[in-house]
């Protein structure tokens, strides 16, 4: 008698199905359960967080709009970089140009120009020829005749008991030294 | 147009488709989280994964093009988004998967949101001891009511596998039940 009972509550056991309320389906067979109330705090509680999501999702689309923040900006300002970093190169060696000039002409002035030759590169040797020879052509023949005319001016000034003595000396100045 | 399509069509409305959200919520809410549930085993795991299947559930009803039915494809993405939960978890947990199934009873009885008498607790052994496909498919028959197509769907395993399994795991619970 006991067996055949529990033989129909085996057969039996499964065979309701899905029939009633499925939260009573649950806690009937597997024992699991809910808070009170809980579906409808939970309704609320994804619906809110989806508000949540829906405004975090329009807060980056409107940082996206500031215009620093936009890829056509990033391209201007890259460009910009890539201009100025260029145009600061350009005058750097533009510069360096015009200094090595100045430099060659201020060796050539130089009392040593064979030891100052000695240490330029080759390709600036031809243009410290040049300073040098008009250097020491022009200017230095300029600067003597100035000298000479100096001299002269000066003799006048000089009393005539002293005329010989002077002359004598500076002429041994300018022309020997 | 099938009543289906139509509230698709809505969901898919920015105009509508919060006011359709909330009635979505309140036809199938209960229904995915009892499927979650037996997933996660604990009602703390469930609330959680319950919101993520929202979410992701408002975020692409744009990308849902009707191949299924709307109810399978919301079950499939609360199935995928319960077994990223699980995976996030084992990994944290356990390296053995033995062990996270042992535990899973564990941590089901001491719930507080699990009254189980005697019967109850061991349909939950019986279950616990099923492969876990076989677990998958005869939970989501018997409790979530799910076609034997819709769980095919969802599973991606052929109907005969999943009848073949499912009268296999009744038959099991009716031997062992009360013994």
């Amino acid at each position: 008698m006991k067996n055949s009972k529990e033989n129909i509550n085996r057969k039996n056991f499964l065979e309701e199905g899905l029939k009633t309320d499925i939260s009573k389906h649950h806690k009937k067979y597997l024992g699991i359960e809910t808070p009170e109330g809980y579906f409808a705090k939970s309704k609320i509680a994804i619906l809110e967080k989806l508000k949540e999501e829906v405004q975090e999702k329009s807060i980056q689309e409107k940082k996206q709009l500031v215009f620093w923040l936009q890829p056509q900006f990033k391209y201007v300002a890259a460009a910009s970089l890539v201009f100025i970093f260029a145009l600061t190169i350009w005058l750097q060696s533009a510069n360096n140009t015009t200094v090595n000039k100045n430099n060659i002409e201020l060796l050539s002035f130089s009392d040593d120009s064979l030891i100052e030759s000695l240490l330029l590169e080759d390709s600036e040797f031809e243009a410290f020829a040049d300073a040098t020879l008009i250097n020491e052509i022009v200017i230095k023949a300029e600067l003597s005749e100035q000298k000479i005319d100096d001299l002269f001016l000066n003799s006048l000034f000089v009393e005539d008991s002293l005329i010989d003595n002077y002359t004598e000396n500076t002429f041994l100045e300018t022309i020997i030294l | 147009m099938s009543k289906d399509a139509a509230f698709v069509k809505r969901l898919k409305d920015v105009s509508l488709k919060d006011a359709a959200f909330g009635e979505l919520l309140d036809v199938y809410q209960e229904r995915l989280y009892w499927h979650i549930r037996k997933m996660v085993t604990t009602h703390e795991n469930a609330d959680d994964v319950l919101q993520e299947t929202f979410i992701r559930i408002y975020k692409n009803i744009q990308k849902f093009e009707g191949k299924s039915s709307l109810h399978t494809w919301m079950y499939r993405i609360a199935y995928n988004e319960s077994m990223r939960f699980l995976e996030k978890n084992n990994k944290k947990r356990h390296n053995n998967i033995d062990e996270v199934s042992e535990s899973n009873l564990e941590v089901l009885f001491e719930d507080a949101y699990f009254n189980g008498d005697e019967i109850q607790k061991k349909l939950n052994t019986i279950i616990d001891g099923f492969k876990e496909k076989q677990k998958r498919i005869f939970l989501m028959k018997y409790f979530d009511n799910l076609s034997f197509r819709q769980i095919s769907e969802i599973l991606e395993v052929s109907e005969s596998t999943l009848k073949s399994s499912y009268y296999t795991s009744v038959k099991i619970i009716e031997e062992k039940i009360f013994l």
